[in-house]
């Protein structure tokens, strides 16, 4: 049952550094984050904060929760980490995965599927980092999801272009999706953001943006969903405006329901929740600007957005020269 | 009484703008034809029209809070870092320069773009003329027959004298839209050259009559437009980059920004004093990191390319290369992952005829967000480039009718790490 209207749940968690991914721990009892200052974070939710995990590079651009808690965290600059589910989050391994920026990853099982610019998809252990194979598309790579109840993989990337391979990094079909790029003068703009099957396996939700420029990005946030046997497509959402930017990340809450954010032109973010057989949201909570991440646990959701103010040409006028950040906020699903 | 201002229909580029007028060339030995070229000063201006972010090219902070998700690679001169978006460049930082002190006055598009290509000198009424068409009336236009201010750029061409300011519509910019020769350039088939050459000494009757009332600016830069023309019906092959080995093609890309760098190598090969290469796009004010790595890569190549085939033919002695924009971006980024405008510490590329080879002048502090040394503005560039190229920036003077003007800000002066 959708609700309404989204209540605060408690004050905004503040954090020093920008935020790009957001996850419950397993038993929702954890929030973590993948921070541009190289950190990834924990919150009680509470909002006290735990753990601060050190040893990344550039930004940490993603992370994701095994079944059984450990977590797997990457960066931009292909470092791929494995951390214990204890409390005291060990390291247990750390690869280089890819040459360069490692935009997405998913987890099944014992193993890990990586994504890249660099171009190529790889599956490690989960164990251990140990390389399973490393397949090349030759694409800047944005996303990846297992296909429901198989260790077939999808991959979105750049060009709109969905991969689906086998276990062995064998290509079984692919299809496009073109409004999901633009090539604006010379700029390749969009890419298929987010790939994400639903809890039965039934739709696969496709997200990102129809781009109109490149450059300032003019974007009209986009999803689509497709019927994951015969991708053909179920509905398509575009956003009404083209300053609302991409559906930067997208949740399953159970068959019938999805939650995504959107971070356009600054100030510009909604949280937006469907029921999956309408292609208009059925709710739109307009307070949060660029919105980055969302997850959901018992009940509650957390959405990172963006401080206000964010944006302005040269130095402004005040003394010191500040960075953004990216507040927490707990939101009731009840 | 007419009037004396000639309108900008009368400088759009056509057919019958083009044709007549006697070739500038063909009047020296092919010895001393061979020495002028050798002592040929030129120029490539790479414009990254928007705004290219410092961080993402030239001064990468990388793991710093500004610093952005790439990592900064080492180049072929030890202890000089760029970008990873810039692979082949690094490996040619040898011949290259950067000031990474920049620090200019505007943070928008409309006031910057002018201000530095026209090297913000001080207000004295008059507007002054572009780079390139200072370049243009400082260097001449050589030997080559062409003419010496050509921009190369996606969309519409034409003959754009608004560059010139005070110097007049004669050192105007030829701009080739899409690198494409100007319209309807050759003589239609059905007209037979007799036909055509009797046009012309009409055409030149009419010129001398119109004349006759107007400035002569005016109508100098009219028969300039008609001279130019003729020297390009003659060179028709040079916009026909089909015919070069597929080898530079795939070296240069076969977008836009490569297919018109290979157009300005040749256009630079063919002895024009001042080549202009336009990309459209750079203003990420959004989706910066993405953005700039779809773009910066689309730079890298045919930049390296160009900098590699000046090299191995002995061109960088005489061509100054530089890429820049009107400004960098800002370290803070924006909650659209952009990053805004930013005059206050950004950096310029350049290499080649008068400049050190490997070199970084200037330093920004550890997170970008200022300038640690010396800053520099656009003015200290433009006495570099004119210094690099043997003009005394210093004392030359132009004379805007009796008015002197200095031909760079005179409160500045070169950047001395960088000249040769």
């Amino acid at each position: 049952m959708i609700p309404r209207t989204l209540k605060d749940v408690g004050k905004p968690i503040f954090p020093t550094s920008q935020i790009l991914r957001i996850r419950f721990s397993p038993n929702g009892e954890q929030l973590v984050a993948a921070c541009t200052d190289g950190t990834v974070r924990f919150w009680d939710t509470a909002g006290k904060e735990g753990a601060t995990l050190r040893g990344h590079s550039g930004w940490v651009t993603t992370l994701a929760f095994a079944a059984d808690g450990r977590l797997v965290t990457a960066d931009s600059w292909g470092a791929l980490t494995c951390w214990s589910k204890d409390a005291e989050r060990k390291k247990l391994w750390s690869i280089t995965a890819h040459e360069g920026w490692l935009r997405a990853l998913a987890i099944r099982e014992e193993e890990v599927a990586t994504v890249s610019r660099d171009g190529t998809v790889r599956r490690s252990k989960l164990g251990n980092g140990e390389l399973l194979n490393k397949t090349s598309l030759n694409a800047d790579l944005y996303s990846v999801t297992y296909s429901h109840g198989s260790d077939e993989l999808l991959i979105g990337d750049l060009f709109g272009k969905v991969h689906w391979l086998d276990t062995a990094g064998k290509r079984v079909r692919d299809f496009e999706r073109n409004d999901f790029h633009l090539l604006d003068r010379i700029q390749d703009v969009g890419g298929i953001r987010g790939l994400t099957f639903s809890p039965d396996g039934k739709t696969l939700a496709i997200s990102g943006a129809m781009p109109k420029t490149g450059g300032f990005v003019q974007a009209f946030p986009m999803l689509e969903l497709v019927d994951a046997a015969t991708q053909k497509t179920i509905w398509k959402w575009k956003g009404a405006n083209d300053n609302e930017g991409y559906l930067h990340d997208l949740k399953w809450l159970d068959n019938d329901t999805l939650v995504g954010v959107t971070s356009g032109q600054p100030g510009q973010g909604k949280v937006l929740v469907w029921n999956a057989k309408t292609t208009e949201p059925a709710l739109v909570h307009l307070k949060l600007p660029n919105c980055h991440s969302v997850d959901a646990a018992k009940q509650l959701l957390a959405v990172s957005s963006t401080n206000a103010n964010s944006s302005g040409n040269g130095r402004g006028k005040a003394a010191e020269y500040r960075h953004n950040h990216s507040p927490i906020s707990l939101l009731s699903l009840g | 009484m007419r009037n004396p201002l000639c309108t900008p229909v009368e400088h759009r580029l056509s057919r019958r703008a083009f044709l007549g007028a006697a070739a500038l060339g063909g009047l020296v030995t092919p010895t001393l034809a061979e020495t002028l070229r050798n002592e040929r000063k030129q120029v490539l201006f790479v414009w990254l029209d928007g705004g290219i972010s410092q961080l993402e090219s030239w001064d990468p902070k990388p793991n710093t809070t500004f610093g952005g998700p790439f990592r900064a690679i080492p180049t072929s001169v030890p202890g000089i870092h760029i970008s990873e978006l810039l692979p082949e460049t690094a490996k040619l930082m040898h011949h290259l320069a950067i000031v990474r002190s920049v620090r200019t006055q505007d943070d928008s598009h409309s006031a910057g773009v002018d201000r530095i290509q026209r090297g913000d000198p001080k207000n004295r009424g008059v507007v002054y003329p572009y780079l390139g068409s200072a370049m243009a009336k400082l260097l001449g236009a050589g030997d080559s027959g062409l003419p010496p201010y050509v921009w190369v750029k996606p969309m519409n061409g034409g003959f754009i004298y608004k560059d010139a300011g005070f110097l007049g519509p004669k050192y105007g910019a030829l701009a080739l839209g899409d690198g494409k020769p100007p319209e309807n350039l050759l003589r239609p088939s059905e007209i037979s050259a007799a036909d055509d050459e009797e046009r012309n000494e009409l055409r030149k009757l009419a010129d001398q009559r119109y004349t006759a009332n107007r400035k002569a600016d005016t109508t100098e830069a009219n028969s300039y437009a008609y001279e130019m023309a003729a020297q390009l019906q003659k060179r028709v092959e040079l916009f026909d980059l089909a015919k070069l080995p597929k080898k530079d093609q795939d070296r240069y890309g076969s977008h836009d920004l490569g297919r018109h760098m290979l157009l300005a190598r040749r256009l630079l090969e063919k002895g024009v004093t001042f080549v202009k290469v336009t990309s459209y796009g750079w203003d990420t004010h959004g989706d910066n990191f993405n953005g700039h790595s779809s773009l910066v890569p689309k730079f890298d190549k045919p930049f390296a390319a160009m900098i590699q085939d000046l090299a191995e033919r002995k061109m960088l002695d005489n061509v100054l290369v530089i890429a820049m924009s009107e400004f960098g971006r800002t370290p803070r980024i924006n909650g659209h992952l952009g990053r805004d405008h930013w005059p206050e510490a950004w950096s310029v590329c350049m290499g080649g005829r008068g400049l050190k080879k490997g070199v970084v002048a200037g330093t920004t502090n550890d997170l970008g967000t200022d300038i640690a040394t010396e800053p520099y503005d656009i003015g200290h560039l433009f006495h570099t480039w004119f210094q690099a190229l043997g003009i005394e920036s210093e004392t030359k003077q132009y004379f805007n009718r009796s008015q002197p003007l200095p031909i760079a800000h005179e409160d500045m002066h070169a950047v001395k790490e960088v000249l040769a």
